[in-house]
């Protein structure tokens, strides 16, 4: 029953519907702790070519200089700093610091996060 | 006398049927409770949560004010875990309630009330939130309990002496055996839409407001009229007192706190069919009206609820075995020869063991089974574990 | 409260028990100002008795009547159509979620009853131990004769639990309702045996600071902000326990 709590309904962690800020905090850092741990296994195996010679390495760093990986870059950037500014929000919550401010507190940290997001982006692209 | 335990089907879950539940079960029956709804959905679940000291009966009705007084000292004790006890005040307002003082103060004493005439500085002092403008009052224990806890304290008592609960089966005819005595009901299982039958030895119709129509299904009548009262909730604990107005029971006279709340009532009006009664906007304006009289700042606080309960009110002359003027219990065998039928309704909330106590004494009586009530003795169960025996059962 | 009537439509999630769920719509004529569970009440007398709903009290004191109104957990006897929906409008009806339905509207409390149960939650209390600890600043004092007492805030309705995200996928969770009886009850009384059942992988900790209980409580119980609290107790705790090891076995060592 899709009503009822089973620990494989988790597809529902990511369901926005009916729910309030809070639960956007708590999708957020979910969907960028995902991305991060992708990234973080495709970066072991782009460090496993250097095993494989220096032309394997060389052909793998030609084909993330193209502007697609550049974006997935950004994305790499922009979770990091969404979920580490999000974790401090929920680590300093879970201290009982500024939780009857966590929306205002949520909301300050992610225009932050926009911020250093489009700084990176204008960095990264602009040097081409 | 007979030695294995009789059984019993009790119709109703409001307040009545727990209480009766727990008694009979305590004495050793066999219970079935039947409800159509959930716990105390009826009238019950809406009362105005008032456990009364008697007082605002005492010049009008002194039996019942008598009745008040003992059961809310025995509730205060046995059931603790749902009452907010921090008594009440009348106080007046006019030249016409301080008329009414000296009557009341005679009747209060009359009837056993503890009472205290307190100063207006005094009491202005504990209820700031009391218009300033109020010529004296007095302090009785009056209290406030929440309504469904109360119900299922009862209930989680019965449970544990083995009496079943079945909510939200509707029962939909009597069972007769063949000298035509009622041996049971047939009811439908509204979560399935199954019938289904339950047999016992006695069927108690505790059904209050709708004692009349299950009364019906037997083809006897119990002179029961639903007589409705609009009660207000507000956003704001005003008080931390019950304050009564000091005059005889008039509509919107009442006000206490509740949680958060403050709650005042109460109208009343006689309807034919108690299943849904409107909340009418002008008898809503008229409480606002009158309450905030007695605490002026309720002007400003926004509403947080309306809602109306049908108090099962006695009329007519039939010949019922009369327990009381505020409740009565109806052994149909003696009225219309109808054996194995007793109806308990009337009644107020605060009285709810006493009426059980009373009515599972007929049963015992009719059934020759000799136990004494032992409802007043001991602290109810815990309310949350009315659900222990579904634990059991899963 | 003279208002033009409003013509909405109810759709109800219906469900006979042990069947298969299915939406029923009705059409009502309303008051814009009276209550959802009205119009729930009124479609069970006038249009179908066969719907089944858990209600009480009527004015958010018993915590009967919580269901989903559009998606979100409301009590549905304060809840206003006006605050729903418009006239001409729709109104969507759910039973709970994270509770086991039984039929149509109505949910088996049956274990969150006994989690409650079992964190010797009480329901009333002297009154400044009832409040909320920030909305009281006053150093709690010791309860004496007399001093008045309250109801406590949370009517055990289970709107928070329905709420919580973290409920939705472990049913060990024992929900945001329970931790901050727990929290209540640690205020007024506090005691080892209440930290060690905050102290649990299905307790404090399972909550990921969703604080979807906090948004949906009808009540002002703030049960996110109570986690928290009682996670600092928590803390504190377990630091005092390194530093100060509380078996008596290893203090007789």
């Amino acid at each position: 029953m899709p009503n009822q709590p089973d620990s494989n309904n988790w597809p529902r962690w990511f369901d926005p519907r009916s729910r309030s800020l809070g639960t956007f905090g708590y999708i957020l850092n979910r969907v960028t702790a995902l991305g991060l741990t992708l990234y973080l296994m495709m970066h072991l195996v782009a460090l496993g070519q250097l095993a494989r010679g220096a032309d394997a390495y060389d052909g793998f760093i030609a084909l993330v200089k193209n502007p697609l990986f550049k974006l997935g870059e950004l994305l790499v950037i922009a979770a990091g700093v969404i979920h580490g500014l999000n974790g401090i929000r929920i680590a300093l919550n879970s201290f009982g610091i500024g939780v009857r401010r966590q929306k205002s507190t949520f909301i300050t940290l992610m225009l932050i996060a926009v911020f250093i997001i489009v700084f990176f982006a204008f960095k990264m692209f602009s040097e081409g | 006398m007979k030695t294995t335990p009789p059984s019993a089907i009790i119709i109703g879950a409001g307040f009545t049927g727990c209480a009766l539940a727990y008694d009979l079960a305590q004495r050793g029956f066999a219970v079935m409770v039947v409800e159509r709804g959930e716990l105390a959905s009826g009238t019950s679940g809406r009362t105005h949560g008032l456990l009364h000291s008697g007082a605002r009966y005492c010049v009008t009705d002194a039996e019942a004010a008598i009745e008040c007084i003992q059961e809310n000292i025995i509730l205060r004790r046995i059931a603790k875990q749902c009452i907010e006890y921090n008594g009440g005040y009348f106080v007046a307002l006019d030249d016409a309630d301080l008329g009414y003082a000296p009557a009341f103060f005679q009747g209060v004493q009359n009837c056993g009330i503890p009472v205290d005439e307190i100063s207006v500085k005094r009491a202005l002092e504990a209820e700031p939130a009391l218009n300033p403008k109020i010529l004296t009052a007095f302090q009785v224990p009056d209290a406030a309990f929440d309504p469904l806890r109360l119900a299922m304290a009862f209930a989680a008592s019965a449970r544990q002496h083995g009496a079943k609960f079945n909510t939200f089966f509707d029962v939909v005819g009597f069972l007769r055996d063949g000298q035509g005595k009622i041996c049971g009901v047939s009811a439908i299982n509204r979560h399935s839409g199954k019938p289904v039958d339950f047999h016992a030895d006695i069927t108690v119709n505790a059904t209050g407001a709708w004692a009349g129509k299950v009364a019906e299904f037997a083809g006897v009548t119990v002179p029961v009229r639903p007589t409705p009262g609009v009660m207000v909730a507000y956003e704001k604990r005003v008080t931390t007192r019950v304050i009564n107005r000091l005059c005889e029971p008039d509509d919107g006279d009442i006000l206490l706190p509740q949680r958060r709340m403050a709650v005042i009532g109460t109208t009343s009006f006689e309807v034919e069919e108690a299943d849904y009664i409107p909340v009418y906007p002008d008898q809503v304006k008229q409480m606002h009206q009158r309450a905030a009289l007695l605490v002026p700042e309720l002007e400003n606080i926004k509403m947080r609820g309306a809602y109306m309960s049908a108090r099962p009110l006695i009329g007519g002359m039939m010949s019922g075995r009369s327990l009381s003027r505020t409740f009565k219990c109806y052994d149909h065998q003696t009225d219309e020869g109808i054996n194995g039928l007793v109806t308990v309704t009337g009644g107020k909330a605060t009285t709810c063991r006493a009426m059980a106590e009373k009515t599972a004494d007929l049963v015992c009586q009719k059934l020759g089974w000799q136990r004494v009530c032992e409802t007043a003795q001991y602290p109810l169960a815990d309310y949350h574990l009315y659900y222990q025996a579904n634990e059991a059962a899963a | 409260m003279t208002n033009q009537p409003w013509q909405v439509q109810i759709k109800i999630q219906r469900q006979r028990a042990g069947e298969k769920p299915y939406v029923q719509a009705f059409a009502l004529e309303v008051d814009p100002d009276e209550y959802v569970l009205d119009a729930v009440e009124r479609i069970w007398a006038f249009h179908d008795r066969t719907l089944t709903y858990r209600h009480a009290c009527h004015h958010s004191t018993c915590g009967a009547c919580g269901m989903r109104v559009n998606g979100r957990e409301k009590l549905t006897c304060i809840t206003t159509i006006r605050s729903v929906t418009q006239n001409g409008g729709t109104i969507r009806i759910d039973p709970l979620r994270n509770f086991p339905v039984v039929s149509d509207l109505v949910v088996d409390m049956g274990d969150f009853f006994l989690r409650m149960n079992k964190s010797d939650f009480n329901s009333v209390a002297p009154d400044n131990a009832a409040r909320l600890p920030y909305e009281h600043p006053k150093k709690l004092e010791t309860q004496t004769e007399g001093e008045p007492e309250r109801l406590v805030d949370c009517i055990e309705c289970g709107l928070c639990i329905s709420a919580c995200p973290a409920a939705n996928t472990d049913k060990e969770y024992v929900g945001p309702a329970v931790l901050a009886a727990i929290h209540l009850m640690y205020t007024q009384n506090p005691s080892q045996k209440l930290i060690n059942q905050a102290d649990d992988h299905s307790g404090l900790w399972r909550c990921h600071s969703a604080y979807e209980c906090t948004e949906v409580c009808p009540s002002g119980v703030d049960p996110a902000w109570r986690i928290m609290d009682m996670r600092k107790t928590v803390f504190k705790d377990r630091v005092k326990s390194i530093i100060k090891p509380r078996l008596p076995e290893k203090k007789d060592a």
